[in-house]
Parts: C-alpha cells; structure tokens; sequence
C-alpha cells in the first residue's frame, strides 16, 4: 500500500501535458461535492470527537460523504436525507441540537439565565440606588415659597 | 551489568522528591489547624520554608523526568509512551506535558512555584495571613500529589525496558503546542491565588480592603496567561487541523474558555471594588467560581470524560477520584463562601442607575451568563448521557454555540463602547449624549458602509462593524479628550510628549483601553474570517489553476521528502496573483502510523490564502489530487489583537506606586 502510494506521487510528478494546454481555465467546482459538504458540515461524524462529516478523515465519515452523494443523486432534499441520518444515529448525529426533545433545555436555557442574572442586576442596583438617596427634606411653607420664588425668577 | 533494568536511575530521585512534596504539602496544609489547636501560632512560621521547599522538590522532579525523556531512558513507562529516539530534542522536553500524567505533573509544578512567589510578596505586606494564604494552596497541592503519584504517576518504571519509545502525539509536534498547555496552566493556576487569599479572607474575617490590591495583579496575570494560551491553542489548530478555521468549539477549547469569561468579569468587578467598595461578595463567589472552572477544565480534559461518558469508568480510580477531589473543593469553598460571605457589609451604595458601576454590573451579568451557556453546552450532553445510561445522546457543536455566543459577545460590545464614556457614580445625560454623538454616528456610517458594500451578508457582519467602530470610536475620542486637557495645562510639551505622558500617568486606565482596542481587532478578525470566509473543493492535477475569491492558484505537482520523525508529501502551489509558493503537506508519522496535515498558508494583512492537500485519487492514469482552498479574511487581525491585548495588560501591569496609591482600597493596604 505505501509503495503504491509513493509510485503514484511519482507519477504525478510527471509533466501533465494535458493540463498545461488548458492551464489557463481555472478548476470548476464540482456542484455536487458543494452540496455534499454543505450537508456534511451539519452532520456529526458519530465516531469522532465532536466533528463534523465534512472535516473528519474517518472511514465512517467518508462512508457518509458517499451515502449523501448517492442520495443527492437520487434526488433527495437536504430534509430527507438529514432525517435518514436521524432515524439511523438518532439526534445524536446532528451538530446543531434540536430545538425539541433532548435539545430543548438547551435552547430555552440562556435566554432564561440571561432574564434572571438581568432582573437580578437591575433589582440589586435599584435597591442600592434607594438605599444612599437621603430622604428630601421636610421644607415648611415658608421655604417653599422661597424656592417656587426662586424658580419663577431663573425662568423668567 | 547483571541488572542493568534495575540500576540506580536519577528518575527514582525525582520519584523521592514527589513523595517528600506530598509530605511537605500536607504539613504546609494543616499548620495552621496544628497551630491552633495545639495553641503554638509560631507553628504556622513553617509554611514560608515549607512552600519555598515544595518548589524544589517538585522541580527536581520535573528536572529527573526531563532528564529522563532528554537522555531516552525508556525504562520509565511515560517516557517509554511519549517519546521516541528520533524525536528532536526541543520536542522531547515539551513531552513532558504531553500526556495527562506529565500535564498534572506540570500544573503542580507551577502551583509550587506561584506559592512560592506568594511567599515572598506576602512576608512583610501580609504577615498574619500568609500561613492560611499558604495552606490553601498547600492542600491544593495535597490533592493534586495524591492524584499524581497514586493514580496518574510519571514516575513509574518499566520492565523490561523497551529499545524504543512508541512517540509524542504527532498533532503535538509543533511548536504551537509547546507553549499552548504551559501558557494554559500559567492561566488556570494564576486563578489558584485569588482564591486561597478568598478562602483565607472567608475563614479568618479577612477584610476585602486588605487584600483586594494583591488579587487584582494576580488576576490579571493569570488572565493574561490565559488569553495567551487560548490564542496560541486557536493559532495551532488553525495551521495544523486543516479545517480552515481556528475554533471549533469543542469542550476541550471551551473548558480553557470558561475560566476566561468568568476571570474577564473578575478583573472588571475588582475595579469597582477597589474603586467604589462594592460587590465584595459578589467578587467573592467570582474568584471561586474562576478557579472551580479552571479545576474543571483540567480535568474534563484530562480525565478522559470528554471522549466518552463511558470512559470514565475505564480507570474508575482516576475517574472517582478526580470527581471526588472536584466535589471536595466545590462543596468546601462554596459551603465557606454561604456560610461566611456576608461578613463584608461596608458597602457603599450606588448614586444613580446610569454609572461607571452600574455598567460593571452589566459587564458582569453578561460574561456569567455566557460562561454559564458554555457550561451549560458542554456539560448537558455529558450528563444526558450518564443520566439516560447512554439512550439519549446529543451533541451540541459549534452551530448551537455560534448561534448563543454571537449575539452575547455583539452585548459585550455594545457595554465596552459605552463604558468608558460614563462617569463614575452618576452620568450627566446630556453630557453623555454629546460624548456619544460622533462614535455612533462612525458606528451608523460603517454598519451603513458595510450593507452596501458586501450586500448580502450574514445579519452579523453590519451589526458587528458598527460595534466595532462604536469601540475604537468611544476609545479615539476618550484619549483625544484626555490629550487635548493635557496639553491644556502643559502648553510647552510637544505632541508626542503629551501623547506618551497622558498614556504613563494613567497606566491603569489606558492600559484597560489597549485591550479593549485588541478586543476590537480581535472582533475583525472574528467577523472577517466568520462571515465572509470562501472556500472551494477541487480535484486538480499538476498544471491546474483553481480561483478561489479573486485569489489564483496553479497547483505544480508534489514532491515528498522525508525527515527525523516523519515522511512528508508537499503539495506545490504558486499563487499566480503574488507569484508566490504555497506548500501544503501531508505528512506521516511512522512510529504511531498517523497522519496529519500542514496547511499552506499564504498571509497579508487582509486575507489568508490557506491550502489543503487532501487525498490522491487516480483516474486515466493521472495522479490527481483533492485540494481544499480557502480565503479567510482578516484572519491575522486575531493575532495581533492578541498582541495588542498583551501590550496594554503589561502596560496596566506597569501601574507605578503613586499612582496605585490613589484608589481607596489601595490607601488602606499601603497604609498598613
């Protein structure tokens, strides 16, 4: 195996006379792999630590790249063939939990804490506020006078 | 000659050391408690000695096992698992750390060494506290040890010796990761300071005035360590996993984040401690909560749980007593922090809900609630797992948390932009909305720039360039203001001079603001790579140009070489449009028959080119090759953020005496 591989580097070393004529046109990608990968990335590798299909070098990641290829060639949506992984490997195999079952608390979850730690935030800073505002004063009717008087001649 | 497996080897020394530490751990520990109860105080006079002794001996034993990988003494099972004869030296000593036994090994070590430092800052500032301060950290060690040489130990012989070692991890041959655990545990253990002075102040009625000053530059050193070490581990895995990106959220990343978001509120709500005397409680449970993630990141690391649930009963020893040793700490300092934390009742009150304070709260509201969303994401499938007995399982990957953590960070910078223009204890409105007018009128004119200009986008992409212009808008005219007041009242100084000096007589300040601004480059790079990333697939052979977002690129054939420790086939690519050479490889490790990947990585100031040898495929007798291109914008900007945030923590660092003395808090610790 590792002899086959270092005579087909060999090989590949060799001028590629074929190539060099359209050297110019760029590589196109091929449509298909896009839409293989795309899907790929939203799929967990199940062997794997945490990765996606797209970027893992597993043998079952690779076994999935070609089960998506083929149900694409089949014609089947992105949904479909999202949900034949699901029904094989369960939740499990989507990177992206699902907003329903198992995954829910999930979801529900950091808008809650965040509600709460705010709330919180806001009432401790209310209750400090409240508690070094020194009270008004008692002005008697006399000192009010004053300051409506006061008043009065600033505006005017 | 005889018995030469037997002979005498220096690593049975360092062995002897590591169990006198554990001795010397335990006494440094338990003084306090011997003194008090055998009414002899000068009995606690022994941790000073006592911590300087545990750094020589757990440094002899780091020295033996280095020793031990440097001369190949395979003899010692570690070395004999991570190492190798044609391993080149450099990566022989980082072995050390290479594995769990040597990383456990290694975060005791610098455990020792920062009790050591304590020691000697805190013999003539903090005399009367220094032995509890110590004995904290003494049991801490204890815990550690009995982990090390019971369960995990490095020291353990091998018989008979194999000629060989079986290797170091080939993903962790490279330099990236030489000095992305060390800078990791500098980070982790820096927090293991803050929180023995915590529990010495909740156990002796320690006032928080006393001790704050000394906490909050240890704080921000293991912050800074952290941050490092964080960047350096996205570094690595951006050039050696091949993915094209730098983070991929997996626990192992987000157990190194989680200390960081909590000791970024830490080292906030400090300074309004320091400034305002308040939230002495709150800092409290910060400082413990900080270390408790900083424990729980290495051990979700390095207990195996991660990679499966199930693992973790494979050695249950290691297991149970990692999660034994966890519970310990978290019931025994939270159990502390409830029962005495509401001792400090000197606060002040808060003058208006519109202030410098009142927006560190905010601060401190959202950096917990997304260190408790990546608990959370990383924990919940764990404990579903254990909790169903392995019949529900999920997995939360980098979607979900993209999908959390992007509108919380979007927060953090809407709060860093309006920070600093606030006045402490009450902002003038009007005053406020002056300041304001022209940092969102840049951020409306970027958001607007953004919009038209890359139509159509990610909803992020508009908001974030608007925040981030909002951030270096605030911080622009923060520091024009300060200079031009300046200059005010020292007309004959130059410009630049005026420039320097108002950065030098406020070191604390404006070094907070250069890392705000690294924060803000950092955010670039984020946005840049995240949301306008292209990438492109092919199949090429030798001779074929592939063009991948304006960027060209001929693939010229590939050539293999072999070196010490691997075999390598390199890719051959000129970038037509920089006429520049890209070399990808592949590269395989024969002592463990992996394979791994180096990217090609062509760099300028606004975009990476970033290459991928994928794998061959032969058709019509032409080798071709699977290629993965991608052009991450702005992907550098992240990097240097990195540096400009190191830049203005050492400046903070720099803080002079004087200016030090000018917070209460400080008053009162210098005064004694």
């Amino acid at each position: 195996m590792k002899y086959c591989m270092w005579a087909l580097v060999l090989m590949s070393m060799a001028p590629n006379l074929l190539a060099a004529q359209n050297g110019l046109d760029s590589v196109q990608e091929d449509p298909l792999d896009r839409q293989v990968l795309e899907i790929a990335k939203d799929l967990r590798c199940a062997v794997c630590q945490n990765q996606p299909v797209a970027e893992s070098n597993a043998d079952l990641a690779k076994d999935m790249r070609k089960v998506i290829r083929e149900q694409l060639q089949a014609g089947k949506t992105r949904e479909q063939i999202v949900d034949y992984f699901v029904a094989r490997y369960g939740d499990y195999v989507l990177m992206k939990p699902p907003a329903d079952r198992a995954g829910l608390p999930l979801w529900l979850a950091p808008p809650l804490v965040l509600a709460v730690l705010a709330v919180g935030g806001w009432l401790f800073m209310r209750r400090r506020t409240r508690q070094t505002a020194t009270p008004a004063p008692v002005l008697s009717e006399e000192d009010r006078a004053r300051v409506r008087a006061a008043r009065n001649q600033q505006e005017s | 000659m005889l018995l030469s497996g037997f002979g005498f080897h220096l690593v049975e020394f360092g062995h002897l050391a590591a169990y006198l530490a554990l001795v010397v751990a335990l006494i440094q520990g338990l003084s306090p408690l011997a003194a008090r109860l055998l009414h002899r105080p000068e009995l606690t006079r022994i941790n000073f000695h006592a911590s300087i002794a545990m750094f020589v001996l757990t440094t002899i034993g780091a020295a033996t096992l280095i020793h031990a990988f440097v001369t190949g003494n395979y003899s010692v099972q570690y070395v004999a698992s991570n190492s190798n004869s044609h391993l080149p030296i450099f990566y022989k000593v980082a072995a050390l750390w290479g594995s769990h036994e040597g990383s456990l090994y290694l975060w005791v070590w610098v455990l020792t060494l920062f009790t050591m430092v304590v020691a000697f800052h805190g013999r003539r500032r903090y005399p009367d506290r220094l032995p509890m301060v110590l004995a904290v950290q003494g049991l801490l060690m204890v815990g550690f040890f009995g982990l090390i040489l019971f369960l995990s130990n490095p020291f353990l012989r091998l018989f008979p010796v194999p000629a060989d070692g079986r290797d170091l991890n080939p993903l962790l041959q490279d330099p990236g990761m030489v000095f992305h655990p060390p800078m990791l545990y500098l980070g982790y253990v820096g927090f293991s300071v803050p929180f023995a002075f915590a529990m010495t102040a909740l156990i002796t009625r320690w006032k928080s005035e006393f001790w704050i000053v000394h906490i909050r530059r240890w704080a921000l050193i293991a912050w800074g360590f952290l941050t490092t070490g964080i960047l350096l581990g996205g570094w690595w895995a951006y050039y050696e996993l091949g993915w094209g990106g730098y983070w991929a959220w997996d626990p192992v990343e987000n157990a190194s984040f989680m200390p960081w978001l909590v000791g970024t509120a830490l080292v906030h709500s400090i300074t309004v401690q320091e400034r305002r005397r308040m939230l002495h409680a709150w800092n409290l449970f910060l400082v413990i909560t900080a270390f408790s993630l900083s424990l729980l990141g290495t051990f979700l690391v390095r207990s195996g749980v991660l990679s499966s649930v199930h693992a973790f009963a494979v050695d249950p020893g290691r297991g149970a007593y990692i999660l034994a040793f966890m519970v310990t700490v978290l019931t025994v300092s939270f159990g502390i922090f409830l029962a005495r934390g509401g001792f400090q009742e000197s606060e002040e009150g808060m003058s208006s809900v519109l202030s410098r304070e009142s927006l560190f709260v905010w601060n401190n509201v959202i950096f917990t609630v997304a260190a408790a969303c990546v608990l959370l994401g990383t924990l919940y499938p764990l404990a579903l797992d254990a909790l169903s007995g392995g019949q529900d399982k999920i997995t939360v990957g980098a979607p979900y948390f993209n999908a959390v953590m992007v509108p919380i960070f979007l927060m953090v910078l809407l709060l860093m932009a309006v920070a600093p223009m606030v006045p402490w204890r009450k902002a003038n409105t009007e005053r406020l909305r002056r300041r304001l007018l022209v940092p969102v009128s840049l951020a409306v004119v970027a958001g607007s720039i953004m919009l038209i200009a890359a139509w159509p986008m990610h909803w992020t992409a508009p908001v974030a360039s608007a925040l981030i212009a909002f951030v270096t808008g605030t911080i622009a005219m923060d520091y024009a203001r300060a200079v031009r007041q300046r200059r005010q009242q020292h007309a004959t100084e130059t410009l630049w001079r005026a420039l320097w000096r108002t950065l030098s007589f406020n070191r604390r300040h404006w070094g907070g603001m250069v890392v705000h601004l690294g924060i803000a480059i950092i955010a670039i790079g984020l946005t840049g790579s995240g949301v306008f990333r292209q990438e492109k697939a092919v199949v090429m052979v030798p001779g074929e140009i592939v063009e991948v977002g304006g960027e060209r690129l001929r693939f010229d054939g590939v050539r293999s070489f072999v070196r010490d420790n691997y075999q390598a086939i390199q890719g051959q690519f000129t970038l037509l449009n920089k006429n520049v050479l890209v070399l990808p490889e592949r590269r395989r490790y024969p002592v463990q028959d992996m394979p791994t990947t180096e990217s090609g990585i062509h760099s300028t100031l606004w975009r990476d080119v970033y290459v991928v040898l994928a794998e061959p495929a032969a058709g019509n007798g032409v080798m071709k090759w699977g290629v993965h291109v991608y052009v991450n914008p702005l992907v550098q900007w992240i990097w240097g953020g990195g540096m400009v945030i190191l830049l203005g923590l050492f400046l903070t660092l720099s803080m002079r005496r004087r200016e030090r003395a000018t917070s209460p808090a400080a008053v009162i610790a210098e005064a004694r």
